[in-house]
Parts: C-alpha cells; structure tokens; sequence
C-alpha cells in the first residue's frame, strides 16, 4: 500500500511526485513510455530519428520502437503531438513558461475582465496561485531568455507595430518580451562558440544554453552536464531527478520510485461511506504483457488530456454531468511565416525566446525549426493549397494572398531562400472551453489497454470570440513579420494542432460543467486528483500551460498533503530548493541515474 | 454478367492495376475453370498473384513518387509529369517515397477495422461512370480482366498482405481519374503520376472536401458505427499525406545509419535550406545579450 501513486511522469506528474516525496511519503510514479536514461548515447540531434511521430525516440507509442506508435482515432483534419516517455511532451517543448492571464481566475475586477471566456473560470483567485508560480519559477528554475539573432528580429517587428515592452512576469497589457523559459542562461563558453566536440561547448566550461537549436529533439546539453543541468528544464531533466533523489535536498524526504514502460489500464475505486473513493492502480508492463496492481491512498492522474478521459472511462469512474473529456481547448493555433532577405536566425538557439501577448485576445512567439518539421508546418492547413483551392477558407489580410498550404515550386523556393531566412510565428488563440470538442472512447477495437481515445473537434464552429481573437493574433503577426522587414508574409491557417492542449478534466466553479473541485480533487471519486493540463479551468488567456499546469499541480500536493496525511502546507512558509542543486547532481551520479 | 464486367474493367483501370497488369498481359490465364471450387481458386491463382502482387508495388511507388514530388519537385520524371521540372534535388533524391511507404506500411497505426474495409471496397467497388478506355487498355481479354480481378480480391481480402500504401495509392489513382480521365493511361505506371500539379490539388480537394461520390463507392462495406468515422479519416488523410510527404523530403531519413547513429551523407532538405552547414554542432556563436540588458523581471 503506498502512500500515493502517480500516472503519468510528463509535465505535471512529476511534480506532485517531487513535491510529496520531499514531505517523506511513499510516491510511486508510472510512466507508460520509456524512460531516457542517458540522452548524451541514446538520443540524436537529427528530426527524424527524434521527431518522426509515428517512430521516432521522442513520439507517443511504446519504449520499442519496432512497434508501431499508439494510434488515437482523429476523425477530421487535425494532428496530436503528445509524447511519451519520461519527462512526457516537456520532452520537445520550448519551456516557454509565461504566466497564464490574471483574467481567467475568479475574482478579477480589472477593466479587461469581460474579455475572457467568464463562463469558465479558475475557482480561485489569481493572487491564490502567485506564491505557486514564484516556487515553480523558482524551482526550475524560469528565467529572462538570452537573445539570438531570430529574437531580435522579432522585437524589430514587435518595436516596429507600437507594442511596449513587458518588464514583469504578469501581464497586464498588449505588450512583447523576451520569454520567460525554463532554460538555463548561457554561462562560460555557452553561446560564444561554434562547434562540435569542442572540449569548451563541454561542461563546466560552458553551462545553460548553448544556442545548440535543438530544443525539439530534448535537451542534453550541454555535453556532459548532470542531468540535472541540462540546459531546458523539461521534467526529464528537473522535477524527476528531484523526486528520485528527495533524500539527500529535503529535510524527512524519501526518494520516489519510478517505473517506465507502465501504462495504466484502471484505477480501482470502491464505495465508503456512500462515496466512491479510489484505492490504487493496474498497470500493464510492456516488454512483457504482464499486468500488476498496487494499492494507495491517494491516486493522481497525470497522463495529459487526452488519456485521461480515456483513463476514466475505461475505469468506469463515474461521470454525472457528462464532463469527463469534454472542454478540451488547444489555443487553435495557427502559423504565419516571414520571408526574409537576411539572416534570421531561425534555426539557432532555443526554439522560442520571444513573445507578445494580447489579454483577452491570445499571444504570438516566435518559432525556429528545422528543415522536415519547418516543410511540416507550412503543409498543415485547413484552407487547401494556395493558389489551387481554399477548401472554402483562404482568408486574406496583412500577408501575401490567400491563407492555405505552400506546395511545389512555392514551399520548395520558401525553403530555399534560406532555413536562416525564415521567422515563424506561432499564433497562440485564447479560445473558449466548448462542452462540443471532446474526448471519447472510440467506436475502433480496443487496443491492450482497453477503448482507445477518440478525439473530436468541430474546428469551424468555434465560438465567435475564438475565431476573433484568431483572426486578430493572426493580423497582428502578419503586421509584426512586415515591420521587422519580411518580403513575403505567408498565413498557413493550421487545423488543430494538439499539444497545447487543456482542460479535459476541468476543474471549475460548477458542478455543472466540471469534473474537478476547487483543490482539484474529483468532484465524484474521492482520493483521486488530476495534476497535469486537464484539470486546468480553460485555456489561461493564451500563455503556453506548462508554467500553470506546474503550479497547480504544486497547490494540488499541498491540498493532498494536509486533506489526506494530516500535514501543513509549505509554500508560505519555506523557500523553494532549486533543481540544479549540487546534491541532486551528486546524487544522481552515485546512483547512476 | 458482362455490364458489370465492363465496369470492374472500368473501375481496375481507373485505380492503376489494369493499366499495371497490362504489360504482363500474356502471363494471365484466360480463366479459370467453371467448376473450380474457392479453394481451388485460390491455389490456381497463386502464380498469378505472385506475379501481381511487384507489379502492385510498383505501381504503389509510382503513385506515391508523384505525390512526394508535390511538396519538393526535383529533376526525376515525376515532377517533370506534373509540369515543374527543377534542376536541383527534389523528394525522389531524397528518398521521400521510401519514406513515406515506411510510415505507410509499418508504422502508422491505421486500424485494420478501417484499412480492410477499404480494401474490400476497393476490391469490389464498380464504376459506371462511363469513362471510355483508350485501346491500350483492351489489350486483356475480359476473361482475363476476369482472373485479374480474383487475384486483386484474394489480395486485397488477405488483411496480412494488404500495404496500407497500396490501399492509399489505389484511392489517389481513383481520384486521379475522377480529375482527369485521360490520366487512365500514359507513360507512367500511376494515374495520380500523370496528372500536373494542378489536377493533383484538384484531387487532394476532392479527398479533404465532401466528396459524396468517393465516400458511396468506399463506405458500402464499412458496418456502423464505423461508416461516419471514414468522412474523418480521409480528411485527416488528405492533411496528413502531403505533411508527411513534406517532413520526409527534408529530413535525414534516406542518410541515417542507425548502427551508428551518424549520417552517412548529408541530407537533401539540409542542402536545399543552408541548414547546419557544417553538420550537427554542440552549440553556436549566436548569444548577443539580453534585450535592454535586462536578465531577470520583477514579478
């Protein structure tokens, strides 16, 4: 019997898992994926052998990678990039860490407050999450992103359309910055050099970024380093050591225990006291089929938004209002790119370290990427093939022509201008939860985790608010890449991208459409949280979820911790232990982890 | 008997396999003898499937060579067939149909309760549409486009030995035809080679939009609940074979050794792109400080 069992070691999992196994309790973490032990020898540097979602080492599918990846029926056009393994999609994320918008959480009264999606607040204030965010931001540690030549070019254009400079980490206005990432800044010789196996890219010699422009492919860098210094602080590389390693940082700690290559099948409930309470967990092992259960006094479910509606439903946990995997929101990105004369920059240094935000509306941030996944992104459209059909899309404004897919001559001469020529900028829409785009079990034969997910999203009937704000980024960003110099400015109009995606399992002010309560506990199941972006109230006004799914998951620990182990609360009263710690590099390295 | 054999002639041109099986036409027996038994059938038609089963890879690579050129025309005779010939390497010297077959046929999780339905489909599906065949078409006799069509059926029946590459390819040709009649035959192997890149998007519309004629010749042989989840399945299909085709004509996925985990040469999209011009590196000359020197910000 443990203390409390975790599903699920992605972005939020892992979290809880550090943060109770610093207060001494018996922390299983499970991970369905595998777990990259040593990235330096079993990671490359190359998008394919990395990115190829279907096979690559970072996709969503088994630790084998012989078998085909787990198929999840999509039925429109559309595309889930959600990873598995240790560390989970933080595995190839940018660590983007903004804060989300003071304007979603309940209690907010400044004049912008009608601009959100009000029906679907936060069940508590924003100040109530502050102290969370500065432990988290803390702990990973977030900080200012150093700039490349792609971010300069990006404040150009930001300077350029009239936007202020953001100097603090809420936001208040329409306004740019450099990103606030969980990334290490450059140190010593980081940044400063070009060059492979040159012995002062190694650590100590150079620390934090070395501009080496693979965030997507995760981060090892730079060579040599504990793992825990690695530059990008994905979980892989900050809460899991932690948690592994809780002895040695934490006064009464007591190291958790990970196991990957874990997929959860059920979690076990039973009736007490007219209550059903959740009482532990099955799991299947996947190199031998075997299935295992243990038991625990908490379960929390972590395996992002799309498995655990899934989860829930195959567990056949209760579901009154019909909220388990409804609400789903995914920012609607979309994605317009400048053509340049000069160097941008584009595919050095980390992926994203600029931003402009737009309360009430979303954000943009820029994007470097290589070469596959760049041709990827400008193929991926809702409004056909320019200059061929507009699959009755194609809308017009501060960009060439009608929005849609590049293809042939056009997406090859693109390309060929220069990867070092582009700037892509990710449009990032605040878009409402709608009870309409949804998690269900797929009507496909089940695979050997039972009913697989089915994900729906009616793309063209979103609520006014969200097309319009979509349509407003999408002008800003053409205005931006004209301002900062662009010859050709290209709107790509993306169908639904999954990765920003949240909500699933909302928690809310209402019984009617939420599945969580206000600490994040499930509403029907006791005993059982959800500590990753599902349980999230709605999209955050725009910023990338990470940074708040992380907080959350921190003030979910907490409420788990005084609700069911009889203890106080900590982040009011004791300072945060930073994830570089020197004992956890030490530690990691006697335990060979 | 003979109108609906007219039709399945119609139809097994249109998606590229008679116009395949053309060139092998001497090797088709006339028939089959009337009192075979299905099992019998079976094992009479094994040579003819052995001998089908290359032709219908090839005509599977030619398809999908004409759709990777889409995204990265080059100087190979696919893209100069869709009227954008380039001088500098395009999808085929970077290996994008072997990748993009690789996905196809190995990893992508289709499942078989939509990919063998498909195929039935495919395999029984009639065309009425009337469009004439050239004469290099009547080369076979019917008794021949008869047995042809046994043997397509005992392969497109066998989910074990159905490519779900081939299922795409067969969808694109019928597309193709449906574009462009004239596509029936030429000088490559695919009718979806043969179009230009505008009657190419032309089909790619046909399979993103609402295309009800498409959908009644494919959906007859899928039970409910399945049949409103095929709508969605080729829109996604319509995106996600020019994305992939895409990533696959950039990526190092024709020049990676995976023994040793080094490139062997250096990849065509890198060329086309000036990306990485001296190979993967540990880090780049690229800090220039921070915007206004500030490194941290207030809460």
């Amino acid at each position: 019997m443990r203390d409390v069992i975790v599903i699920g070691a992605g972005g939020g999992g892992p979290v809880v898992a550090k943060e109770l196994a610093a207060r001494g309790l018996d922390v299983l973490l499970l991970e369905a994926g595998p777990r990259h032990a040593d990235p330096e020898s079993e990671w490359t540097h190359l998008e394919n052998d990395a990115n190829n979602p279907l096979s690559g080492f970072l996709r969503f599918g088994p630790e084998n990678r012989d078998a085909p990846a787990w198929y999840r029926e999509t039925p429109q056009n559309s595309f889930i990039w959600q990873l598995s393994g240790v560390g989970g999609t933080t595995q190839h994320y940018f660590g983007n860490s903004p804060r989300a918008m003071a304007g979603v959480f309940a209690g907010y009264d400044g004049p912008d407050r009608d601009a959100y999606d009000t029906a679907h607040l936060f069940p508590f204030t924003y100040e109530d999450l502050v102290p969370y965010f500065e432990w988290v931001e803390a702990t990973l540690p977030v900080q200012t992103a150093a700039m490349g030549t792609k971010e300069s070019v990006f404040f150009r254009g930001c300077e350029g359309i009239g936007l202020p400079v953001q100097t603090s980490k809420t936001t208040t206005e329409d306004s740019f910055r450099p990103q606030e990432n969980a990334i290490l800044q450059p140190g010593g010789w980081a940044g400063k050099i070009t060059g492979r196996d040159d012995p002062r890219l190694r650590f100590p010699e150079a620390t934090g970024c070395t501009f080496c422009g693979y965030c997507m492919q995760g981060c090892s860098k730079p060579r040599g380093a504990p793992r825990n210094l690695a530059a990008k602080r994905s979980t892989d590389n900050s809460y899991v050591p932690m948690a592994l390693t809780a002895d040695v940082w934490a006064d009464g700690g007591r190291p958790a225990e990970l196991i990957a290559d874990a997929y959860v099948t059920k979690i076990h409930s039973e009736q007490r006291g007219g209550e059903t309470v959740a009482t532990g967990v099955t799991w299947r092992v996947g190199a031998t089929g075997e299935h295992h259960r243990e038991d625990a006094a908490v379960v929390v479910l972590a395996g992002g938004c799309t498995e655990d509606p899934r989860l829930w439903l195959n567990s056949a946990l209760p579901n009154p209002n019909g909220w388990v995997g409804r609400g789903y929101t995914d920012h609607f990105f979309d994605w317009v790119i400048g053509i340049f004369d000069d160097d941008t920059g584009s595919s050095r240094g980390a992926a994203s370290a600029a931003r402009a935000d737009f309360p009430g509306r979303g954000g943009m941030e820029n994007v470097g990427l290589t070469p596959g996944l760049q041709q990827f992104a400008a193929t991926f459209s809702e409004s056909g093939i320019r200059g061929h059909y507009a699959n009755g899309r194609g809308p017009e404004g501060p960009w060439d022509g009608p929005a849609g897919r590049m293809i042939g001559p056009e997406l090859k001469d693109a390309l060929m201008n220069g990867i070092d020529r582009l700037l892509n900028v990710l449009v990032i829409t605040d878009d409402d939860v709608e009870a309409q785009n949804r998690v269900t079990l797929s009507a496909f034969p089940a695979d050997e985790h039972g009913p697989v997910p089915k994900v729906r999203f009616h793309q063209r009937q979103r609520s006014a608010r969200t097309l319009a704000n979509r349509e407003f980024v999408a002008r800003r960003a053409g205005e931006m890449l004209r301002a900062a110099g662009a010859s050709k400015v290209v709107r790509v109009d993306w169908p639904p991208l999954l990765l920003h995606v949240q909500s699933s399992m909302r928690m809310g002010t209402s019984e009617e459409d939420s599945v969580l309560d206000a600490n994040a506990e499930a509403r029907w199941v006791k005993r059982l949280f959800i500590a990753d972006n599902a349980a999230l109230a709605n999209s955050l006004g725009g910023p990338n979820p990470t940074l708040t799914a992380q907080a959350l998951a921190t003030r979910t620990a907490e409420k788990i911790f005084s609700r069911y182990f009889g203890g106080d609360g900590w982040v009011h009263r004791e300072a945060p232990v930073v994830s570089t710690d020197t004992r956890i590099s030490e530690r990691l390295a006697e335990l060979a982890l | 008997m003979p109108d609906r054999l007219i039709a399945r002639r119609t139809f097994l041109a249109r998606i590229g396999v008679l116009g395949a099986a053309s060139a092998v036409g001497t090797a088709i027996p006339l028939t089959l003898p009337r009192t075979a038994t299905a099992a019998d059938a079976d094992v009479l038609l094994k040579p003819l499937v052995d001998l089908l089963q290359p032709l219908l890879a090839e005509l599977s690579r030619d398809t999908l060579s004409g759709l990777v050129v889409m995204t990265c025309p080059g100087p190979d005779r696919f893209s100069r067939a869709q009227g954008t010939p380039r001088s500098e390497p395009g999808a085929i010297e970077a290996g994008a149909p072997d990748f993009i077959i690789n996905a196809l046929d190995n990893f992508l999780p289709f499942p078989d309760q939509i990919a063998t339905p498909l195929a039935t489909a495919l395999a029984t599906a009639l065309d009425d549409t009337g469009i004439p065949l050239p004469p290099s078409l009547h080369s076979l006799l019917l008794g021949q486009v008869n047995t042809l069509d046994q043997a397509l059926m005992v392969i497109l029946r066998n989910d074990q030995a159905v490519p779900l590459s081939l299922v795409v390819a067969l969808l694109l040709n019928l597309l193709a035809t449906q574009v462009n009649p004239l596509a029936v035959t030429g000088s490559l192997l695919s009718p979806f080679a043969r179009l230009s890149l505008d009657e190419k998007c032309r089909a790619f519309e046909l399979l993103e939009g609402p295309n009800a004629d498409l959908l009644a010749v494919l959906d007859s042989n899928l039970p409910e609940p399945l049949t409103s989840s095929l709508a969605g399945l080729l829109q996604f299909l319509a995106g996600a074979l020019l994305e992939f085709s895409a990533f696959g004509a950039h990526n190092e996925f024709a020049v990676f050794d995976p023994g040793t985990k080094e490139l062997i040469e250096r990849p065509v999209g890198w060329e086309l792109s000036g990306y990485q011009p001296d190979g993967v590196v540990d880090g780049w000359n690229e800090f220039i400080g921070y915007y206004e020197d500030r490194t941290e910000v207030s809460a």
